[in-house]
């Protein structure tokens, strides 16, 4: 799922902090059950609730300046109910560059 | 004198509010009948009722769908199942009925609830007045103002519909452009001047069910009540949240406060009862509601509304559909706090159940919702706009 133009490290990077911003808004139990990798879902693996994905968006707002809800808004059903932290970060990556 | 036919889908929280409504409309004169599943909606229904039945196989096998991947399904994954695998094919299965009642019972106006979807269609294609019965709250609401995709998509399952049915697609065709009455108030959606003018809010229509599920009155303590409820089709689910509900009840700073959980022993499994908690499968729920200072519950529209008209606080746990914005309502209105059903643990809970016991703003605004409900006129100014439209 990765572009091109995002370097594994910065990928590593990126991830590394939107766990961090996950934790933030979820609370530590969210990596009870093992890390969160690239292909982690929100919905099915994260179940992250409605309140959950307004607080992600404010805190993405804040650390990186993008607009997480007008991104959602772009998104069919079958692809916000499959969206995986991999997209975002991807999203991410591609606004920094 | 008119004939008002109601169209229902076999769920009981859409089809209890209707009958309130159609008595009013009978103490005023007029005729009512409704168009249903007699297996769902016969029981719920006075035994003088006019219903004319729906074929029974298909909505037996789909609600039983539903229900079952209720369980598991939440998020926009529940929000996709409920429309292309229940509402629609529920639509499908109900619109031929639906012309056979009009055919025998030839209404002046068609009354359909927002989830029987085909109504809308029926009415439509006859060219008849017809109101929308918007039964939770959240009806009235545009969750997906901020997803055009998934407002598109939704459009499009409609518009299907609509081309078979050999309609013109008409934008929002589904609530009707005469009239959509929801069960509810300003105090809870907000200002009014925000919703179109033929929306009109007219509180909670409670039918007046008899209650004869036993419960064991004595057992209930002097100091403070809390009701725990979180839906008969949510409890097997609720397994955690029933775990996480006893050990805030355990701890201390909830010593003096008496805990009447709602839940099916099964799904406590071995867990630890604290003396300060009663569990039972069943509950008379609006005699107890009366007894009760605050309500643990998942944000169904009827619990809150039935906790509301008594004036008390809730601490709201949404699990899905339209709970989490019933939940939002209830704490925009400041009648209570919300938690995470998947994830609260037992302080938070505990601090959000002490929360709305002690601090009397929780409570002050619960009884002004009480007063703006006891004001908006009910089912008897319900059936006054319905009347408007013969």
């Amino acid at each position: 799922m990765m572009s091109a133009a995002a370097p594994a490290d910065r990928t590593a990077e990126i991830l590394r902090t939107v766990e961090e911003l996950l934790i933030e808004v979820v609370g530590d139990e969210l990596t009870l059950t093992g890390p969160i990798t690239l292909a982690t879902s929100f919905n099915a693996d994260l179940e992250l609730e409605s309140i959950e994905f307004v607080a992600l968006a404010e805190k993405l707002q804040q650390h990186y300046a993008i607009d997480f809800v007008a991104w959602i808004s772009g998104k069919q059903l079958d692809e916000i109910i499959q969206l995986t932290v991999g997209e975002l970060v991807e999203y991410v990556a591609t606004c920094q560059s | 004198m008119a004939r008002f036919l109601f169209v229902v889908p076999p769920l009981t929280g859409h089809v209890n509010p209707t009958i309130s409504v159609a008595r009013a409309l009978e103490d005023r004169g007029h005729q009512v009948a409704w168009v249903g599943h007699p297996g769902a909606v016969c029981p719920l229904l006075p035994t003088s009722a006019r219903l004319f039945a729906l074929s029974e196989h298909a909505p037996a096998e789909l609600v039983a769908q539903v229900t079952d991947r209720a369980r598991t399904t939440r998020g926009a994954a529940a929000l996709k199942f409920l429309w292309e695998d229940f509402l629609i094919p529920l639509a499908r299965q109900m619109r031929p009925g639906i012309e056979g009642a009009c055919d025998e019972f030839a209404p002046d106006v068609m009354i359909c609830d927002q989830q029987a979807v085909a109504g809308s269609l029926v009415a439509r294609r006859r060219g008849l007045p017809w109101a929308t019965l918007a039964t939770t709250s959240a009806g009235v609401t545009e969750p997906l103002a901020g997803l055009p995709e998934v407002a598109r998509w939704l459009r499009e399952l409609y518009a299907s519909l609509e081309r078979e049915a050999e309609l013109e697609p008409a934008p929002d065709g589904e609530r009707s452009p005469h009239l959509v009455i929801a069960f509810t108030t300003e105090a809870m959606v907000g200002p009014r001047d925000q919703f179109p003018a033929h929306y009109r809010f007219v509180g909670p229509s409670f039918a007046a069910r008899p209650e004869t599920t036993p419960f064991p009155w004595e057992a209930l303590a002097p100091g403070p009540r809390v009701l725990i409820s979180m839906g008969t089709v949510n409890a097997e689910s609720s397994g955690r949240f029933f775990a996480t509900t006893l050990a805030a009840f355990a701890d201390p700073a909830l010593a003096g406060v008496q805990g009447i959980l709602v839940a099916p022993a099964a799904v406590l499994g071995d867990a630890v009862i604290p003396p300060n908690v009663i569990v039972r499968p069943y509950v008379p729920q609006l005699a107890l509601l009366a007894k009760v200072d605050a309500v643990v519950s998942h944000g169904g529209h009827n619990t809150v509304c039935e906790t509301l008209a008594n004036g008390t606080p809730l601490v709201v746990a949404p699990i899905r559909d339209d709970q989490p914005i019933v939940a939002d309502q209830v704490v925009a209105a400041g009648a209570g706090v919300r938690v995470k059903f998947g994830r609260v643990q037992a302080p938070e809970l505990r601090a959000a159940i002490r929360a709305v016991l002690d601090d009397p703003s929780y409570r002050a605004a619960a009884l002004r919702v009480r007063d703006s409900f006891a004001a908006a006129g009910g089912p008897a100014a319900a059936a006054a706009l319905l009347e408007g439209l013969s």
